[in-house]
């Protein structure tokens, strides 16, 4: 038995050399869709990640790479090229089938499917041929793979009994199982079978495309439907079967041409519009799906071309999202453990956490940065001027350096004149100081940041979005929400999330001109699934106008899940290899997220699990601190961490100075 | 002396396969007298681009005029590498200092290519010292015994940087970059890389286009602790080792999964690719 939990990084990191993209690698429960449903044995592939069993019933963790390579071999080997205009082209028997008419906003491969009286028949004919032929792919491009692929078979096998073939579905499910190399040659007798057998061994080698499997699927469906003497059971009803992400995927696919498409049109109506062509009325709206336009082009049409091809493309995306789930392509995910101090153990890979670049929604003004720091540098400054700055330093009597070190040379002549042998350390050498020093500053960015520094008037509560959202459990997944925040923002009011970014500014600042390195991150998140970690600067990446922004972009978003966040920002600090990693974390309250311990509201648990991710980090050789500026931290902060490891800010507006003198004390050592 | 110094006689044709029309360029460089500035990762081919270039000019081209026993002097650059250790120091020689030129003065002076590789890891008044011989001025000022020293006709300095490398701490100043014609390197695509093991390795193509699928499957990792990938170099070593009959997983292990990175997660991706790629 092996679990994923075991095997997902490294896996993650093999999908990505394959791939060249990053995919996150989830456990098939955590497929969320309101349309579809992924059995637990299955493995499927969305935009962003790909989905495996939690656990497989095998001993070796190639297999996990097998399935992989196998939903990999999808994008690489091009089954969501697929396209029924060309099948047409290509297909002849496919020629000849009378057009249904077509469905607004479709996959091809529906479409594909609904030439035929039994849809999905064909459905299942062609995912088993192109799965077969994925496999021959990626065992001709992957040859290490074989024997994995054929160990993993080989062991599935034994494990499944042959069914009878008494109706369409059971030969259905035996030619499935043949696809995937489950069923021996010879373990049937029938006539069908064998015929299917055939046409898929033609179609399933390497050289073959995704018109050949279609072509073969055709093949198998008609002579079937012929011969057949089965009774047609329930194989048109029930819900979407699992091959149904392969034509959503499709669709996606063919969402980024129409990206593509409605890019290009931009551009030819920008430019339309600044040739001041004449505006004619639309003829546009006759063309058919491929045929070019003729060169004088008249802007009213493109223009209603183009909001079409936008609303077309908005609601496409809004279908695939609600099928497939959220998407995260720009994020990375880990997974960390979580401790539960009610049962004294590890909760393994309990929290997902995912890691993405905080996007810059704020263009920050370069003079607003300058007052704020011209405001506080220079009080901030003066304490850290106590600690040692950067530069060269002589060091004298070495064997090799720049300069000749003349009280080492007279030494030397006078050791030879007197017979001794001279030390041969005459060189002197300039060597730079270094200060090996990260930091890391990980800032709260919970919904509770958004609360006004003076004491609060009552304002009227936010709803919980009604639907829509993609996560119903949670009631910070909603434009609406963040835009009334953004609103409150606008008011005047000073909020805490004001302050925490001015500290921020500050301190960048300030380290800019010291020389050290160091890193700005927020957390929050919602729940254990998806803690949210945003990069607003790593260490190794120089300030710019773009940190600026980021800096400026950060804003109150929902929970305060801490223990992963700090194990993240511990792992970040190991891997920048500084001898001298400070954490320096921010927050202004306990930690708390829905699921934080086994009942809401119960803030113990969370306390504990941070207490224990911030020994981890210590125990790692990370220095932390916390910072808060909720008055009542006391309470649990010294719960949390030792009394020299925190602060509790009385005036929030004190949080630069007092951020100084944190990184001071840690940093001057 | 502590940096490793490289003289290169060049007597035979070092292999290089073009990849786009960096032999002319770099040519016309030569001919203008123009300073070369190479971009691109660690072992995608620079230094034996520069000597084959030194070859061509050197050896086949212009063999007759010029009699240079040392036509490249290559400088493997390093943080501690300075000034002094560039253009020379004096040494004790029983009761006197004597003047001893460093690698660079050598090659102002004779006329040869100096190539100044991974230049940003050397410290900043080495940059700064190379600037009056990268402009028309073509000067070597030598502090320490006054001279100034006028540069050779033929004497032409080529330098190599890694933009990815390292961090923007190490990013090469504007105003040493902009006194460079740049030539881009990159690896080359899977075909061409092929090629290159084959003939370097003297493997048979099969296996070399393996070795090239490994090359730019573990190049999508990149960022993950290691900035470079796999190197071009790295592939011919693999290949030499199956040469000498050592497995070919074996032999990936050691060239490529323990010198890529030293992350036991990364190692084991790499290793898992590895495994499939290759029969």
């Amino acid at each position: 038995m092996i679990e994923l939990a075991d095997v997902e990084s490294p896996l993650t990191l093999f999908a990505e050399g394959i791939a060249g993209r990053y995919y996150h690698i989830k456990a098939t429960s955590e497929f969320s869709s309101r349309r579809l449903t992924l059995s637990p044995e299955a493995a499927a592939l969305s935009r962003d990640t790909i989905f495996v069993p939690a656990t497989l019933d095998y001993p070796d963790s190639a297999a996990y790479r097998v399935l992989v390579l196998q939903q990999l071999g999808q994008q690489e080997f091009g089954t969501f090229d697929f396209s029924v205009s060309v099948a047409k082209e290509i297909i002849p028997q496919f020629a000849t089938l009378a057009a249904p008419e077509a469905a607004l906003r479709e996959s091809d491969f529906e479409f594909f499917y609904r030439h035929v009286e039994h849809p999905r028949v064909l459905q299942r004919l062609f995912t088993c041929c192109e799965r077969a032929r994925i496999a021959a792919c990626v065992v001709a491009r992957y040859p290490g793979s074989k024997r994995h692929v054929e160990a993993y078979r080989k062991h599935l096998r034994s494990t499944l009994q042959m069914p009878p073939l008494e109706t369409l579905s059971q030969l259905l499910e035996a030619f499935d199982r043949y696809a995937d190399g489950l069923l021996a040659d010879g373990d049937t007798a029938s006539a069908l079978f064998e015929y299917g057998k055939s046409e898929l061994q033609g179609a399933a080698h390497p050289a073959a495309t995704v018109y050949d499997t279609a072509g073969a699927a055709l093949h198998i469906y008609d002579h079937w439907m012929q011969q057949l003497a089965m009774p047609l059971v329930t194989l048109d009803s029930g819900a979407e079967h699992d091959d149904e992400t392969g034509g959503w995927l499709q669709r996606e696919a063919r969402l980024e041409d129409w990206e593509a498409e409605l890019k290009e049109l931009n551009t030819t109506l920008a430019v339309e519009m600044l040739d001041g062509s004449d505006v004619i009325a639309g003829n546009a709206e006759n063309l058919q799906d491929g045929e070019l336009r003729p060169p004088d082009v008249d802007i009213k049409a493109l223009k209603n071309e183009h909001d079409n091809l936008a609303r077309r493309l908005d609601m496409e995306r809004s279908a695939i999202r609600d099928a497939l789930g959220p998407v995260r392509p720009l994020a990375r995910s880990y997974r960390y453990d979580e401790w539960d101090y009610t049962q004294h153990r590890y909760l393994r890979h309990w929290c997902r956490l995912y890691e993405e670049k905080l996007p810059s929604v704020v263009q920050a003004s370069r003079a607003e940065f300058q007052r704020v720091v011209d405001a506080n540098a220079p009080g901030v400054l003066r304490q850290l001027e106590q600690i040692k700055p950067l530069g060269y330093r002589r060091v004298s009597r070495v064997v090799d350096g720049d300069e000749l070190d003349f009280n080492a040379l007279i030494e030397a002549r006078l050791d030879m004149r007197a017979g001794h042998s001279p030390d041969e350390r005459v060189y002197s050498r300039k060597e730079r100081i270094h200060r090996d020093v990260c930091a890391a500053f990980l800032v709260d960015l919970s919904a509770s940041t958004d609360d006004p520094i003076e004491p609060p008037e009552p304002a009227p509560a936010i709803d919980p979005p009604q639907d829509g959202a993609v996560n119903l459990r949670d009631p910070y997944d909603d434009d609406v929400y963040n835009l009334a925040h953004d609103l409150s923002a606008e008011s005047g009011r000073r909020r805490i999330i004001d302050v925490q970014r001015e500290s921020m500014l500050v301190m960048s600042a300030v380290l800019e001109q010291l020389g050290d390195s160091y890193g700005i991150y927020g957390f929050s998140g919602y729940g254990r699934d998806c803690v949210e970690f945003f990069v607003v600067k790593e260490p190794d990446q120089s300030f710019t106008q773009a940190t600026l922004d980021a800096i400026a972009s950060m804003s109150p978003k929902r929970s305060t899940r801490m223990g992963p966040a700090i194990r993240h920002a511990t792992r970040k600090l190991l891997a920048s290899g500084n001898a001298l990693k400070l954490l320096i974390i921010l927050s202004d309250g306990f930690p708390q997220d829905c699921d934080y311990g086994p009942t809401r509201g119960d803030h113990e648990y969370g306390l504990q699990d941070t207490a224990k991710a911030l020994q981890e980090a210590q125990v790692k050789g990370v220095e932390s601190f916390c910072v808060t500026v909720d008055k009542s931290g006391h309470d649990y902060l010294k719960r949390m961490c030792p009394e020299s490891r925190y602060l509790v800010i009385e005036e929030i507006e004190d949080l630069p100075q007092a951020l100084s003198k944190v990184y001071q004390t840690l940093a001057g050592k | 002396m502590s940096e490793a110094v490289d003289l290169a006689a060049l007597n035979s044709e070092p292999y290089y396969l073009p990849l786009a029309d960096e032999v002319e360029l770099f040519r016309a460089a030569y001919d203008a007298k123009l300073p070369v500035l190479l971009k691109g990762p660690t072992g995608c081919g620079k230094t034996r681009f520069v000597e084959h270039m030194v070859w061509r000019l050197y050896r086949e081209e212009r063999s007759h005029e010029t009699e240079l026993d040392v036509p490249l002097i290559t400088i493997s650059c390093h943080e501690d590498l300075t000034a002094t250790d560039l253009v020379g120091r004096f040494l004790l020689q029983g009761d006197e200092t004597v003047w001893r030129d460093g690698p660079l003065t050598r090659a102002v002076r004779s006329g040869a290519i100096c190539y100044l590789d991974e230049i940003v890891e050397a410290r900043k008044d080495t940059t700064v010292l190379i600037h009056s011989l990268t402009d028309h001025r073509r000067l070597l000022p030598i502090d320490k015994t006054g001279e100034l020293l006028l540069a050779h006709e033929d004497f032409l300095l080529v330098i190599s940087y890694n933009p990815g490398y390292q961090s923007v701490l190490k990013d090469l100043k504007p105003s040493t970059r902009q006194r460079f014609v740049s030539l881009t390197f990159d690896y080359p695509d899977e075909e061409r890389e092929a090629t290159i093991i084959a003939v370097e390795a003297e493997v048979e193509m099969e296996l070399a286009r393996r070795l090239a699928l490994i090359g730019a499957k573990v190049r999508n990792l990149r960022e993950h602790g290691f900035e470079e990938g796999v190197s071009t170099r790295l592939l011919i070593y693999t290949a030499s080792l199956v040469i000498q009959g050592i497995a070919a997983r074996r032999a990936a292990d050691i060239a490529i999964v323990n010198a890529v990175s030293d992350d036991a997660t990364v190692q084991q991706a790499i290793a898992d690719i590895v495994d499939v790629v290759l029969p």
